[in-house]
């Protein structure tokens, strides 16, 4: 059979603190940048989680401007339909807007279960393994209920799938 | 066979129904693997063998997830498997995960944004797919007609939306939210004044040409002019307005036949033309109409409808303004109707008729409701208000158009059913026409109408008389006009659920007429403008119980005529109801005996239904008319 088409995958990643955190973040964390939020870009589109459910938007269109740097996550043959239908029962499900939490349930969470579902592969660990970091540190604990009541959603994306917008 | 990433211990044996042997047994055998299937929503495990293939795969999905084998997509890393590929191929093996996607039947989200559902192609559909998304607020308040009533009024108008005082923008949206609304479509439908309006061809067709815009069109599109001078073709259609049931049979049989027509080679290319070139403008022509009117008509025409009638509304204190202009409104949207129910007879365009003629209606039927009324009063409140409604542009034409044709006005007024039952008022009121239509032109009268206290004032003459009848009995036989012009109101409120048109007295003979749009302004400008002009005509309306005296105005000076017809509105307001019905439609019965219809109480409960129009009578008789 012909090989069906593939259509790249990229993971943009956003450094929200935007450098702030690169100086901050040795004494808290011990080590590198901290605030990171990520999409999956396919298909042409970024798609993104946040307090405002699944949503997406041209990539590199959000206000946080161009990703600070592009993962390549691999490769899919997964069509933008049955992309979107995904998307669309994942909002519904896992990653509903209400579900958002910011160390347990984020974006990066997001990123990483449909990065698994194009590619097969995970997003690189030191993304996905920053909430625990943070939270093992003695200021992250103490910090906690503040950032548990942060919500990052990046403006400039339109909500994906639920017909009510669902926030 | 990999066994790598098995959880429990034991590879091989516990795993799956078909306890086959793996590796002792013959290599043949293939080996049963675990495999998770992850849904979005959930995941199962399933335990197949290795070497099956997609398909039988996807049959065990089905089952456990319940659904049908062609709705599931599977994924894994990144490749979509086919039916035709094995598990082994693309590398699954024990303990992997794979992805599912359920495809639904519709996609409701992501893909393909449902278009409003085109399928009628009725524009009507079109407007109410996209305007219920703006007016979501908006219709759930047309219970009452725009439910205005319920928002209390103009100023809660804005929470519609409808931020601004400038009446057009109120029209505009009225209309689109009687676009949206089939019942108040039919409310308007059943209206026996509207269909009595719309039965008339020749009057629809000065309506239409009346109108600038469907001149334009006409300039553009030569073979409309044909199709509207054409009066079989316009009694065709205006009798499909008039029937809702028959409108939406003729437009499926043209959408039949549009979709035969597709199919003849080069059918297509004919329809697309056809539609570029006639439909397209005729749309335009109607939606800008709309825009301009339809609920102008409405709104305004409720006003004056019940501005017209005071005597006979009971909690109509404010509403000082009978005569708000509506009539122009109405008429504008009347227009419309017409225009579509003009080029309803060509081919595409008998869904732009479809729509005009409804969007005619509902602006008829809408004054009838109670919610007209409270929009009456907050129109009176806000003297600006009448003021703008009066300077709309679509009420200036309607207003010119009618002074320059007098006839087209008298024609309104006449084919109102409350003149039927009398033609010695119709007799009267035709000559009045020409001088009330001068005076709406009059600004004064436009600003008198705007000045609350002016109607206020009028509105206390009218009480003033009332009184003077129910106390001193004797003074009006001296009156004499003609029938009691307050009966008007009542002649109205047997007509069917016009309701508000009651209490304007003093308006009252042009009460009936507000409704209508058109005889609007001629009824209010009687009265306000000068105490002369308005006298006979008042009277004329309709022929009251209480003062049978059927002796034609024959007082002379102005000022009697006025007075004589304020008494009569107010005789007549007194008794709410007609007295007698049956004297009221005795020349009616008679014709519908003569008829064979011997049925003297069935027939006098549809005359009393439709507001003694004959023909409705028979259509309800027979039970072809949708009640």
């Amino acid at each position: 059979m012909e090989p069906p088409n593939l259509y790249p995958v990229k993971l943009y990643v956003y450094d929200l603190s935007k450098g702030l955190a690169r100086r901050l973040s040795p004494i808290m964390l011990g080590e590198g940048p901290g605030v990171r939020h990520t999409s999956i870009v396919v298909h042409k589109d970024e798609f993104f989680f946040g307090s405002g459910g699944i949503s997406s938007c041209p990539p590199g269109r959000t206000l946080l401007g161009p990703p600070d740097s592009v993962v390549d996550v691999g490769s899919t043959e997964v069509t933008e339909e049955i992309f979107l239908e995904y998307l669309a029962s994942l909002g519904e499900s896992l990653f509903r807007g209400e579900a958002y939490n910011l160390f347990e349930h984020n974006c990066n969470t997001f990123s990483n279960e449909v990065a698994q579902f194009l590619t097969g592969r995970k997003i690189p660990s030191y993304i996905t393994d920053l909430p625990s970091e943070v939270l093992s540190t003695p200021f992250g604990q103490a910090l906690r209920p503040l950032l548990d009541s942060i919500q990052i959603q990046p403006p400039g994306g339109n909500t994906v799938g639920r017909p009510d917008g669902q926030s | 066979m990999a066994e790598n990433g098995e959880s429990s211990g034991p590879p091989r044996p516990s795993r799956g129904p078909a306890a086959a042997p793996d590796s002792a047994a013959a290599p043949a055998e293939p080996k049963i693997i675990k495999v998770t299937v992850k849904t979005p929503k959930e995941k199962e495990e399933f335990a197949v063998p290795e070497n099956s293939s997609v398909q039988q795969f996807k049959e065990a999905i089905s089952k456990r997830f319940k659904s049908q084998t062609d709705q599931l997509v599977l994924i894994f890393a990144g490749k979509i498997l086919k039916d035709q590929d094995t598990l082994i191929q693309h590398g699954i093996h024990d303990g992997l995960t794979v992805h599912l996607v359920i495809k639904t039947q519709n996609r409701p989200q992501g893909q393909s944004t449902t278009q409003p559902s085109t399928t009628a192609g009725t524009t009507t559909t079109t407007t109410a797919a996209s305007t219920p998304r703006s007016n979501s607020t908006p219709i759930s308040t047309n219970s009452s007609p725009f439910g205005l009533g319920s928002l209390g009024g103009l100023a809660s108008l804005s929470s519609l939306g409808l931020s601004s005082t400038n009446f057009t923008e109120l029209q505009n949206q009225m209309q689109q939210q009687l676009m949206a609304s089939p019942e108040m479509m039919i409310q308007i439908m059943e209206n026996p004044f509207v269909q009595s309006m719309l039965s008339n061809p020749d009057l629809m067709r000065q309506l239409i040409m009346a109108n600038p815009q469907m001149q334009q069109l006409i300039q553009r599109n030569p073979e409309i002019s044909h199709l509207l001078n054409n009066p079989d073709i316009m009694r065709q259609t205006l009798e499909i307005a008039r029937n809702p049931a028959m409108m939406q049979e003729m437009m499926r049989n043209q959408d039949l036949a549009l979709s035969n027509l597709e199919s003849i080679p080069g059918g297509y290319n004919a329809l697309r033309r056809m539609y570029t070139d006639i439909q397209e403008p005729m749309l335009n022509a109607a939606q800008e109409q709309f825009g301009g009117n339809p609920f102008a008509s409405v709104g305004s025409s409720s006003s004056s409808g019940e501005g017209t009638q005071p005597s006979r509304t009971e909690n109509r204190d404010p509403l000082p303004n009978p005569w708000a202009p509506p009539p122009t409104t109405q008429s504008s949207t009347t227009t419309s109707t017409t225009t579509s129910s003009g080029s309803g007879s060509g081919s595409s365009s008998s869904n732009t008729a479809g729509n005009t003629v409804a969007a005619a209606n509902y602006v008829a039927s809408i004054f009838s409701t109670p919610g007209m009324q409270s929009l009456l009063q907050q129109i009176t409140e806000n003297p600006q208000l009448i003021q703008n409604m009066l300077s709309a542009p679509y009420m200036r034409s309607m207003m010119q158009s009618l002074s320059q044709n007098p006839d087209l006005a008298a024609q309104m007024m006449l084919s109102s059913p409350l003149f039927t039952a009398n033609p010695q008022l119709q007799e009267q009121m035709r000559p009045q026409l020409p001088a009330f239509l001068q005076q709406m032109q009059n600004p004064d009268t436009l600003s008198a109408m705007s000045n609350p206290r002016a109607m206020q004032a009028l509105m206390q003459i009218q009480q003033g008389l009332q009184t003077l009848a129910t106390e001193a009995p004797g003074l009006i036989p001296s009156f004499t006009p003609g029938v009691g012009v307050g009966v008007l109101g009542t002649a109205i409120g047997p007509v069917g659920p016009v309701t508000p048109i009651g209490p304007i007295g003093p308006i009252v003979p042009f009460t009936p007429i507000g409704p209508i749009g058109p005889i609007g302004p001629t009824g209010p400008a009687g009265t306000p403008g000068s105490t002369g002009s308005g006298g006979p005509t008042a009277p004329t309306v309709s022929s009251s119980a209480p003062s049978e005296t059927t002796t034609p105005t024959s007082e002379s000076g102005p000022n009697q005529q006025f007075i004589q017809q304020m008494v009569q509105a107010l005789a007549g307001a007194n008794p709410p109801q007609l007295p007698n019905p049956e004297v009221r439609f005795q020349q009616q019965l008679e014709q519908l005996n003569a008829m064979g219809f011997l049925n003297r109480e069935a027939n006098l409960q549809a005359l009393i239904a439709t507001g003694g129009d004959i023909n409705a009578a028979i259509e309800r008789l027979l039970g072809s008319q949708p009640s």
